[in-house]
């Protein structure tokens, strides 16, 4: 997530809602805007975009009790429909509030970060979409690929990376750029 | 588990059509099947937008498929407003709005027909050629408020305006009350990408917007205190000896009376005017001279500030002269008309439109830089210069206020009848309270829509209009590009909706126009006008297949070849146009039409300043209130406060207030931001509710918290030269709502 890009333009947000056809109340990745911070005029404002952050230890996998919520080998957690029970277990587990129950289906919902168009070779909608290039994915397994050369050389950081989660998604901030 | 990748694998067709809530016309791929569009995507392949699409592009299959749309021809039974309507066919439309403009031009001659437009949704040449044909000069936008008083002036001072910028090539930008972190994605993608390699970014604004959180230098000034800046930066240029000598010698004349007339224009001056301080004025003026080649990307606050418009527009652009910064590489380029495809001013036939009805133009006789009397002038030398002129529609208009004003008291003339489409005038154009009157008022009136806007609601007819995804689009920067992206439609239109041509074309065929109208559609016309860029195609929608767009290879100094299009054939730093038309021949101070200053009793009683009309994610001006994946985002709307203010006011985060200006009232919620200085107010515009009764008196709630009951249109109010009026820099007050006086 390229912090320096970001304009909180919501883009991503209605992309994931109209193409996952999420129901109007939940919303996968949020954008949010920090700031303006300080006074007037000397102030700054920086726009953070979320979504879930599949975690490399996602609590929110080992606390299900039927295995529906699961993390694939190649990282991504997401939860298989048919056999998750809506205990919300995983809700409470996830320090990034990226679960949603749907009243609707009896289950819980997060994003999959597409892993349907993933698996094709296409990029996530959130992805696609944005104008700015805020968002880049890509696979951290290989040291050669776009986002392990910027974890490496770049100003990134994690979100509440003391929860221990080591959440998968990085923050290419400013310098001195704080979360 | 998302299943569109299988839904597009049922495709027949992928269709390049594009977006149209905004003037980017951003691509879009379209994912068709039996005349239904299944799935639409951003196309990576189109020039500006690059695959990406904002949030508006991402609801295009929820516009097209809206159970809210109007999808056939209504016509109102019972008393005007009163929501009842019958279903009819498009002839019988067609036959009685045509038999009625007809009796009405007999009666009241041809120039009691005016027409409103929107943005971006028309192929206004359409409109334009029909009433050229009527012989009617009352057609108009919101024109006077959007780039058209910043094309005429810098038309008539370089001889065309310099809207194409080559920022790859550029040092700095500077950004004018313009904010495209919120209102242009694929400008703000080159922004950013450029800025990652060194381009410096100044942001003029009263708002720390998401364009100034970008920026190098922000320059918060009061609102509307734009001329006083530009003043104090030329001032500075010049005075400081950073102008480009060469450039000036070269191309330019009346440098010397422009020095001396600046001279008494410091910083220190502009100072208590702009509410920056003078060193910070310098340094801005100083980083703009400083890097070069730079850029001034145009915005539409200067546009939209009233009766300081001109003036501020006018000094603006003789930056760029003295600087040196026009037709060179990495500068603001004059491209000019294409001498390669049929402009939108040839589709016009505005050679059909006789002297003795241009005259009778509303507001021709005060607003003369955008009606004939100007646009006249200048189009004459544009077509010596360049061969073709600007398109009329836009930059040749009837003055809207006035028209409305002329619906109510018959003068000049009665106005009996008015034609909207694709524009919601109750919301969008100024001070609401007398557009209300006059719609309310009229004789006749007709609108081509996707919803039921408040201007609907009061109609004579409705007719059902096509969108984005149903026609082709043309986009060629309002007819005055030299470059053209084409699109298609992804399918024909749904239900019994047409585009705006079909319904010109109509009306002309019921007419006598039929010799004027040999395209039967859309694709026919667009096909006739790029025949001529001599590519290998049988068809517009082969052109859009295998070429999508025309971009003639970029010529710098052009003028070197060409000329200026001025009576001198140079840049003319003292105008002999502007002064022939009687207007000042340099910028001098202008003050906003309510301020501080020049009424301090006002400011008693409306201490704020407060600035409307800016665009704001994920709304476009009136628009997409009603469709709830918008909505969801931005439910109500929200006007910005300093904390401070707020304060001392005793408003909090989220409080429903009331801001009033000298004519009404409106509701906003209060976000307290340290974005603007503790005197400044900032409105969203636009807003009504969908969801809300649609008659009267309810009419969509379209009073209660939309910005333009705020606004001031009065000819006192507005730019003698192009007719702005005033959305920016007024004097307000704001107050919490009390729940026992929360009516309007």
């Amino acid at each position: 997530m390229d912090t320096r890009r970001c304009i909180g333009c919501h883009a991503c947000t209605v992309a994931c809602k109209v193409n996952n056809e999420l129901p109007i109340d939940m919303i996968y990745n949020p954008v949010f805007t920090h700031g303006p911070n300080g006074v007037f005029p000397h102030v700054s404002m920086t726009f953070y975009p979320h979504l879930c952050m599949h975690c490399k230890n996602p609590p929110c996998v080992g606390c299900c009790p039927t295995g529906a919520s699961r993390q694939e080998a190649d990282g991504i957690v997401w939860v298989d429909r048919n056999t998750c029970i809506g205990c919300k277990a995983c809700i409470q587990a996830c320090p990034y509030h990226a679960r949603h129950p749907n009243p609707r289906t009896g289950t819980v919902q997060k994003c999959d970060f597409c892993m349907e168009r993933v698996r094709e070779g296409l990029e996530a909608f959130c992805v696609q979409t944005c104008h700015q290039r805020a968002r880049i994915f890509g696979d951290l397994d290989d040291p050669g690929s776009a986002v392990s050369h910027i974890v490496r050389s770049m100003n990134t950081l994690q979100l509440l990376p003391e929860v221990g989660t080591d959440p998968q998604v990085y923050y290419i901030v400013s310098p001195g750029g704080q979360v | 588990m998302s299943s569109k990748e299988d839904v597009k694998r049922e495709a027949s067709a992928v269709r390049k059509s594009c977006c149209f809530f905004c003037h980017q016309n951003c691509g879009v791929l379209a994912y068709v099947k039996d005349g239904r569009v299944l799935a639409i995507e951003g196309d990576p392949e189109h020039p500006g937008s690059r695959g990406g699409l904002c949030a508006r592009g991402n609801i295009a299959l929820q516009h097209l498929n809206h159970p809210a749309r109007i999808n056939v021809p209504l016509k109102r039974v019972g008393a005007r407003g009163s929501g009842r309507w019958e279903r009819i066919s498009w002839d019988q439309a067609l036959d009685e709005i045509s038999a009625r403009l007809m009796s009405l031009k007999e009666g009241y001659g041809a120039e009691t027909v005016a027409t409103a437009g929107g943005t971006q949704h028309c192929n206004d040449w359409s409109r334009r050629r029909f009433m050229n044909l009527f012989g009617s000069p009352n057609s108009f936008h919101n024109a006077h408020l959007c780039w058209i008083p910043t094309f005429m002036i810098e038309t008539a001072i370089y001889g065309w305006c310099p809207f194409e910028i080559d920022l790859a090539n550029s040092r700095l930008l500077v950004l004018w009350g313009h904010n495209p972190g919120a209102s242009e994605m694929p400008e703000m993608r080159g922004i950013v990408d450029l800025k990652q390699n060194g381009l410096k970014l100044i942001v003029i604004d009263p708002r720390y917007t998401e364009t100034a959180s970008k920026a190098d230098l922000w320059l918060p000034l009061r609102p509307g205190s734009d001329v006083a800046l530009a003043l104090a930066w030329l001032n500075v240029i010049i005075w400081e000896g950073l102008y480009d000598q060469t450039f000036i010698e070269n191309c330019c004349v009346g440098f010397d009376e422009l020095a001396e007339h600046v001279r008494q224009y410091t910083p220190e001056w502009a100072a208590p005017l702009t509410w920056l301080d003078p060193e910070l004025i310098r340094k801005g003026a100083r980083m703009y001279a400083a890097n070069r080649p730079g850029n001034i990307q145009w915005g539409t606050a200067i546009d939209q500030s009233g009766r300081t418009a001109g003036a501020g527009i006018h000094a603006r652009a003789l930056l760029r002269a003295v600087t040196g910064n026009l037709d060179a590489p990495g500068s603001d380029l004059l491209c000019g008309p294409s001498p390669d495809f049929i402009t939108d001013e040839e589709m016009e036939a505005n050679e059909w439109l006789p002297e003795e009805q241009k005259a009778k133009q509303i507001g021709a006789d005060r607003y003369k830089l955008t009606t004939w009397p100007g646009y006249g002038r200048i189009a004459a030398m544009t077509r010596e210069v360049w061969g073709k002129a600007p398109t009329a529609e836009w930059m040749c208009e009837a003055h809207p206020p006035s028209v409305f004003r002329a619906i109510l008291t018959e003068k000049p003339y009665p106005v009996k009848a008015l034609i909207v489409l694709a524009t919601n005038p109750v919301n969008s154009y100024g001070h609401t309270g007398l557009v209300l009157e006059a719609l309310r008022k009229v004789d006749f009136l007709v609108t081509m829509e996707y919803w039921m806007t408040p201007t609907a609601m009061l109609s004579d007819y409705i007719l059902p209009a096509a969108s984005a995804l149903e026609r082709p689009t043309i986009t060629t920067t309002y007819g005055c590009s030299d470059t053209v992206i084409a699109s298609e439609r992804a399918i024909q239109p749904m239900f019994e909706r047409k585009t705006d041509y079909e319904f010109w074309r109509g009306l002309g065929l019921r007419m006598g126009q039929e010799e004027m109208w040999p395209w039967e559609n859309l694709e026919e016309a667009f096909y006739y006008r790029i025949y001529p860029l001599g590519y290998d195609v049988g068809s517009y929608d082969e052109f859009v297949e295998k070429h999508r767009f025309h971009f003639p290879e970029r010529e710098y100094y052009k003028y070197s070849r060409v000329g200026f299009a001025t009576p001198s054939r140079r840049i003319e730093l003292v105008s002999s146009t502007l002064k022939e038309l009687g207007y000042p021949s340099m910028p001098t101070y202008v003050a906003p039409a309510e301020n501080e200053i020049d009424d301090p009793e006002l400011c008693r009683t409306f201490p704020l300043v407060l600035t409307s009309g800016s665009g704001f994610m994920p709304y476009h001006h009136s628009e997409h209130f009603q469709i709830k994946e918008l909505r969801f985002l931005k439910h109500e709307p929200y006007a910005d406060i300093n904390p401070q203010t707020a304060k001392d006011l005793g408003i909090s985060m989220g409080d429903w207030v009331w801001i009033e200006t000298k004519r009404g009232r409106i509701k906003q919620k209060a976000n307290l931001t340290q974005g603007v200085h503790p005197k400044v107010v900032v409105t969203q515009r636009g807003w009504w509710y969908p969801e809300r009764e649609a008659a009267e008196p309810e009419l969509g709630g379209c009073l209660e918290s939309n910005a333009n009951v705020l606004t001031d249109v009065s000819d006192e109010a507005c730019d003698p030269l192009g007719g702005s009026w005033a959305n920016r820099g007024l004097l307000c007050r704001v107050y919490r709502v009390d729940p026992s006086d929360a009516g309007r």
